[in-house]
């Protein structure tokens, strides 16, 4: 198990490297410039290469690369131009709504999901399957932002319940925090919840028609115990490769709707950094995340030992 | 059970559509009755002149790079450190210089001279007296990165004569150097010496400053906290333009960074902000249908068409007159802003209020449209059907709708014309390539000189390339004319040949509108918020 993960660990290493490799020069390929668009569309060109001077911007492409991959080894993702701050620092102050975001939504999707998913399976073929089917319908096709532009609509400007937008950290109290929170993170479960469910479902169904399920019905048990004991157990590899994906995803920033509810999480600061065109921040940000989505799907696939067995014995041979 | 709990699903899932579909057709029908609620006018009130304490909440569109206003052009950073800093002397409603931190100034006989007495006792946010050398640590560090100073007052250097008094020594005497020194674009912010030394290209490391509110908190991608500086010393004069009296009535103000507009919408409505700026002209009716809200339009600037003059079609004259000619500007103008208390014809570069600057000449040939005499001047300059590149943005739908009715207009007299729409940051990119575009589109917002349109000057080498040996004369003599007389004239001379020679089409003026909760009073636009002398009735 212990070399098993040194090894999945290790083979991040190569990954990483591409993605930086890739980022860097996808980045430097885009038009624009971060000097111009600091100073505005009524600089002239030569106030514009004058600061292009000072930021190093006109340093040969391979001179920018070695001096920010080799920063890289030290720790050192570089200098936020937009932020004036060190990328690291700006990424880590990010790091706090985003996180909060990604456990909230991903509890709302899992507790709305799983036992939706696991009633429309059982209810195979009757109007309870059906309306299942036109609620994840809907709740796939809705965009997220236009989900968090209606609940501010209705439970903000309307209701007064929630306030429209903003973020307080969870230092400022738990409520306080949660405040700003539960609009968002309704918004974004709320769609989650449609692709998990369906994927509950159809893993679900998979199971409660084999043999062993038909044995456990034959011997009297009851319904809970082979639901819950027996057939979601087995379901439950796919279910988890969806959800530790969509964690994945969410850490990674949820661009849009960070945006309308105006929180100061990863997905804004790339957005930001991208109007900006400010490089070493989209870049540090964009292997942060590359990073943090690849140790997602490894703890998924470590947990799939702990639920199925027949996994860990499979590594083991 | 689980019948109840599917009944529940249906109505949590449908209801909050039905409602917020029955409430938006609620507002919709109030809007006509409500319509007179806009505030065309500054919001004053006299009566308030004591502190009204409480907080003063803006949602505001972007977030500054800087707070130091003396580094960039940025408008983020001139509307945010605005009530930080302030400089040697400002402008009054009429756009007239007009002293601040100096107490009086003089220019000598033969204009190379001007001698700054400073107030005494202005203290800095951290305490310590304004001085001179202060002053002339700021004015130095102005003149470096300021490319308007770099021009205007090349050569200069600033003298400390003794604590309270500075001189300026020019090279050559100069009508506009007081123009120049109350530049609202990039503003000559008076910090203390340290600070000033310390700073470099992306500004000052610390905000301090002498203005009526102290920078307390930034916290990155949410707000800008500033509370009110207890040891203000504001002037007696009456309040004008940027100018006067400055009371910090409020304890604190917030600067909201919200990017996404219709949630400055929300939370304007909600409550949440006091203030909301950037609502977009199509909301507007929708701000103005709440019974506590406001929309405030004010002037901004004014749109403009950029013609490529180094490469292309548009490097002959004609082909620029045939377009002005082929435009209907009312119709861009009204596609542009909706409505038209956002807009106004007007080929002037500045504004009425403008007393010094604003010219009437070359009103005729913006005021023509005239489709034959278009095609007639397109014909002359040769014109054969090649594609016309009309490079803009969809990050700025004014700008994006514009140049898709000028597509259209351009069609009519003949020409191939094609749009190139790419994001903000792109276009700025592509914009310098002579070979990738013919046309333009962009804002520019009424400047106070001139010389502050890079547009018309040859050396700025702006982006349009305009290459006109006439306007840069004309440049030149205003800058050593002696009387305000001469500048008049010279301005009409600058106005008539930038209507000849048409580096751009200037296709009118236009407005930005504010949204404001009604227990704001005495808020105002001055080129940018105006944040003193505004209270919070809780």
């Amino acid at each position: 198990m212990g070399r098993y993960t040194l090894g999945r660990l290790l083979s991040l290493i190569p990954v990483l490297l591409i993605v930086a490799v890739i980022v860097f020069f996808l980045m430097h390929l885009t038009p624009g410039d971060p000097a111009s668009i600091m100073l505005g569309p009524n600089a002239t060109p030569e106030e514009v290469e004058r600061l292009r001077e000072e930021l190093g911007l006109n340093l040969p492409i391979h001179e920018q690369f070695f001096d920010w991959f080799f920063g890289l080894f030290r720790g050192d993702f570089g200098w936020s131009l937009s932020q004036n701050k060190p990328v690291l620092q700006a990424i880590f102050e990010h790091l706090g709504p985003t996180i909060s975001l990604s456990i909230l939504a991903q509890s709302i999707s899992m507790v709305l999901a799983i036992p939706l998913g696991i009633i429309a399976a059982k209810k195979r073929g009757t109007n309870v399957d059906r309306l299942f089917m036109i609620l994840v319908m809907l709740g796939m096709a809705i965009p997220s932002f236009l989900l968090g532009l209606l609940f501010i609509q209705l439970f903000a400007v309307k209701l007064q319940w929630f306030p429209v937008a903003g973020y307080l950290p969870v230092s400022a109290g738990l409520w306080n925090h949660l405040q700003y929170m539960i609009l968002p993170a309704t918004a974004l479960g709320i769609i989650q919840t449609a692709v998990i469910a369906r994927m509950t479902r159809s893993s679900m169904l998979d199971v409660l028609s084999a043999n062993y399920i038909k044995t456990a019905n034959a011997k009297g048990l009851r319904d809970r115990v082979i639901t819950y004991k027996h057939a979601l157990k087995n379901a439950a590899i796919p279910i988890l490769t969806v959800l530790g994906e969509h964690f994945g995803s969410l850490l990674a920033g949820a661009v849009v709707t960070e945006t309308v509810f105006n929180l100061p999480g990863l997905g804004q600061l790339v957005i930001n950094g991208i109007e900006k065109r400010d490089y070493t921040l989209i870049q540090g940000t964009i292997l942060f995340t590359a990073l943090v989505y690849l140790l997602v799907n490894l703890a998924v696939d470590l947990l799939y030992g702990f639920v199925d067995p027949r996994v860990r014995l499979n590594r083991k041979s | 059970m689980k019948r109840k709990f599917f009944h529940l699903l249906f109505i949590f899932t449908f209801v909050p559509f039905f409602l917020i579909a029955c409430s938006g057709g609620g507002s919709e029908t109030s809007t006509s009755t409500e319509s007179e609620n806009t505030n065309e006018t500054p919001v004053t009130n006299e009566e308030e002149a004591t502190t009204s304490g409480g907080t003063l909440k803006i949602a505001y569109e972007a977030q500054p790079n800087t707070l130091d206003p003396s580094v960039t052009t940025a408008g983020a950073t001139k509307d945010l450190s605005r009530p930080i800093y302030e400089s040697l002397v400002t402008l009054n409603e009429n756009w007239e210089v007009t002293p601040q931190l100096a107490e009086s100034y003089e220019i000598s006989e033969d204009g190379t001279v001007v001698t700054f007495k400073l107030r005494q006792g202005v203290l800095f946010h951290n305490g310590e007296e304004m001085k001179a050398e202060d002053v002339i640590a700021s004015m130095e560090k102005w003149t470096e990165y300021s490319s308007l100073a770099k021009s205007m007052l090349s050569g200069a250097e600033w003298v400390e004569v003794d604590e309270y008094t500075v001189e300026l020594h020019l090279e050559r005497p100069s009508g506009l150097v007081m123009q120049t020194l109350a530049d609202q674009n990039q503003v000559a912010a008076i910090m203390p010496k340290e600070v000033a030394e310390a700073a470099d290209a992306t500004g000052a490391k610390e905000y301090i400053g002498t203005g009526p509110f102290k920078f307390e908190e930034w916290q990155t991608d949410q707000y800008v906290k500033m509370v009110r500086f207890e040891d203000y010393q504001p002037l007696n004069d009456s309040p004008s333009g940027l100018a006067g009296e400055k009371l910090a009535l409020v304890d604190e103000i917030y600067w909201y960074f919200v990017p996404d507009e219709s949630t400055r919408n929300a939370g304007l409505i909600s409550g949440e902000y006091d203030i909301a700026t950037g609502i977009s002209y199509d909301t507007v009716e929708q701000i103005e249908a709440v019974p506590h809200l406001s929309a405030y339009i004010h002037p901004y600037g004014f749109q403009m068409l950029v013609f490529n003059k180094k490469s292309g079609l548009f490097t002959d004259v004609k082909a620029r007159q045939a377009v002005n000619y082929a435009v209907d500007k009312q119709a861009i103008l009204q596609t542009s802003f909706a409505d038209e208390r956002f807009y106004n014809m007007e080929s002037s570069l500045f504004r009425p209020e403008q007393t010094e600057w604003y010219s009437q000449v070359g009103k005729e040939i913006y005021d023509t449209h005239d489709l034959d005499l278009a095609k007639q001047l397109l014909e002359e300059a040769g014109y054969n059907g090649e594609e016309v590149v009309i490079l803009t943005s969809r990050d700025y739908a004014y700008q994006y709708n514009a140049a898709v009715s000028v597509q259209q207009m351009l069609n009519d007299v003949g020409i191939n014309a094609k749009l190139d729409v790419y994001d903000w940051g792109t276009l700025l990119d592509r914009r310098s390539d002579p070979e990738a575009w013919d046309i333009f589109f962009t804002g520019w917002d009424t400047s106070l000189i001139p010389h502050q349109y890079s547009f018309l000057d040859s050396e700025a080498e702006w982006p349009g390339w305009t290459n006109s040996p006439e306007i840069d004369q004309i440049l030149d003599d205003m800058e050593t004319a002696a009387t305000p007389e001469e500048v008049k004239e010279l301005n009409d001379k600058l106005h008539e040949e930038f209507w000849n020679y048409m580096p751009l089409v200037n296709i009118g003026n236009y407005s930005k509108v504010t949204g404001i909760n009604e227990k704001v009073k005495g808020y105002q636009d001055f080129i940018g918020p105006v944040v003193w002398n505004v209270s919070v009735e809780e």
